[in-house]
């Protein structure tokens, strides 16, 4: 069952910014990933799921309720981390932390003890005196504290220092086998690559690829055959460069990475 | 409607903005009441006499004979019209365009609470507000007036008084509250929502301090209210309050349907 499902989503904003007609679906306990570079809509279209804009034509939904006219009924399941993260800079992170847990209407149990030490984030400090990597942090605690079935991650990673990144893809691949749907906009490669099973890449503001990372891949193998002076020779540039040899001719494949498929999409063109 | 969690954290909020506008009401208020006085009177009207428009333009007219005629004249023009204004500009913009505009209205509707309760609340948080500042400035004023010049002070006369100026100041509220509900930057929001009243009060001014200039009173909310009217029972003050109070709750239903409806760009 798809948990996520955008169909025909258009906004422009006039001057080619926006999106149009924009449509994909986030399977239930999927990790899609949401690819594209800056101002190329992924935002925009964050927003719509979230209930924060109405959609100008098509549509969203989230578990079958749609995005505009439900929202508060989806919020109650659902775990974000905004692109850029607002909070109430006067009060502490403690303060925070403990406002969500009653603005939301949570009782009992709640992950912010775990997540504070897996995080290593001591929330005691005023916001406003935070550095940046603290302020994702508290808003990565913020979205996963009631521990939602669905979760929108605008970026969340912004600001973390690589070993802060690497427990935070821990945590999502750890979310992700606990059968959670998560939908994680990103422009970090390696973030995508470790942690989803599709992608989407989306260039001013239309999808221009949907797929998974292994198929992404296969559409962007390329094989060669190579004939090689000598069978010796051949058999040794078979094994170097991993290939399959047939006497003296050599046949080897590149897989480009996915930060190669996603220069293949971006190259050339104006910047999205 | 109403969410309890959000209601206190913003009533927090608003507490050092009302002790600084219930300390200045405090000063204003004890001074002039202790200033009531025959003798002082007679000083007062010589101003008047001397610069008749300068004084009128503050709604300071002479002539009062009782306490209460007198705190009109000299409270009731300038002090509890302006002050209490001031708290809901500030606050107003304060309690929805702010968040929009800082981003930290993300926090409060990327969870499971509908707009039209953030929206409530924070106009219940802004009405509050306005509320205890116009009861404060009651009990302050019979207080003060009991101590002073006990018996003088009608406590029913004051009240009734003190309730058009609730009227009025729920309008001026109003207007600052659908200003920040529709603006999503503090600018604009402030631009009107503070705009707005200021102009209106200006206006007042003008049409209080001379004749060519009475027409203005035909722009202003400030015109609605006649406490000497409402002493007299006059029918005209009575349904200026009216419409006033009418008028307050059209604009805050505005803006919370406004912000219902509002695409919101955080």
């Amino acid at each position: 069952m798809n948990e996520i499902i955008v169909e025909n989503l258009t906004r422009d904003y006039g001057g080619g910014k926006g999106i149009f007609d924009l449509s994909f679906q986030v399977g239930s306990g999927e990790v899609f990933g949401f690819l594209g570079p800056n101002g190329a809509g992924k935002t925009t279209t964050i927003r719509h799921l979230m209930g924060f804009i109405r959609p100008k034509a098509g549509k969203c939904t989230i578990h079958g309720l749609d995005c505009w006219t439900k929202s508060s009924r989806i919020q109650k399941n659902l775990g974000y981390i905004p692109g850029e993260l607002g909070f109430f800079e006067d009060m502490t992170g403690t303060e925070f932390l403990d406002f969500t847990v009653k603005y939301r209407g949570l009782s009992g149990e709640n992950r912010r003890k775990e997540l504070l030490g897996r995080f290593e984030l001591n929330p005691k400090g005023k916001i406003k005196k935070m550095s940046k990597g603290m302020k994702q942090k508290l808003g990565i605690v913020a979205a996963f504290l009631h521990d939602p079935e669905i979760l929108i991650l605008d970026e969340p990673t912004s600001g973390l220092d690589p070993l802060m990144q690497s427990r935070f893809v821990q945590l999502l691949g750890e979310e992700k086998s606990r059968g959670k749907t998560i939908l994680l906009s990103s422009h970090i490669f390696e973030e995508v690559e470790r942690t989803c099973t599709r992608i989407g890449i989306i260039r001013q503001g239309r999808l221009v690829a949907v797929d998974s990372v292994e198929a992404l891949r296969e559409r962007h193998l390329r094989t060669y055959q190579v004939t090689l002076p000598t069978e010796e020779s051949a058999r040794a540039f078979a094994r170097d460069f991993g290939g399959s040899c047939q006497g003296r001719q050599v046949t080897v494949s590149a897989r480009q990475s996915l930060e190669d498929i996603f220069m293949h999409y971006y190259g050339g063109g104006e910047n999205g | 409607m109403v969410n309890g969690t959000l209601y206190r954290r913003e009533m927090k909020g608003s507490l050092k903005l009302l002790l600084f506008f219930a300390a200045i009401i405090t000063m204003y208020v004890s001074i002039i009441i202790s200033m009531y006085d025959p003798e002082m009177m007679a000083t007062l009207d010589s101003f008047s006499q001397a610069m008749p428009e300068l004084m009128a333009a503050v709604g300071m007219t002479p002539g009062a004979s009782t306490l209460l005629g007198f705190m009109i004249s000299y409270l009731y023009g300038f002090i509890l019209l302006v002050f209490p204004m001031v708290y809901a500009i500030l606050r107003g913009n304060g309690l929805i365009a702010k968040h929009v505009d800082r981003g930290s209205m993300v926090t409060l509707v990327a969870a499971p609470v509908k707009r039209r309760t953030v929206a409530f609340t924070q106009m219940l948080v802004l009405v509050s507000g306005i509320f205890l500042l116009v009861a404060y400035a009651t009990c302050l004023e019979y207080t003060i007036a009991e101590i002073s010049f006990p018996g003088e002070l009608e406590l029913q006369e004051l009240l009734a008084i003190n309730g058009g100026l609730l009227a009025l100041q729920l309008a001026l509220g109003g207007i600052c509250f659908l200003a920040s509900c529709i603006f999503s930057d503090t600018k604009y929001s402030l631009g009107l929502g503070a705009g707005l009243p200021a102009l209106m009060f200006i206006l007042q001014m003008l049409a209080n301090a001379g004749e060519k200039a009475e027409a203005a009173k035909y722009f202003t909310l400030f015109t609605l209210y006649d406490p000497n009217g409402i002493l007299e029972g006059s029918e005209s003050a009575l349904l200026g309050i009216g419409i006033l109070a009418v008028l307050a709750l059209v604009l805050y239903l505005a803006g919370i349907f406004v912000f219902t409806k509002k695409d919101l760009h955080i």
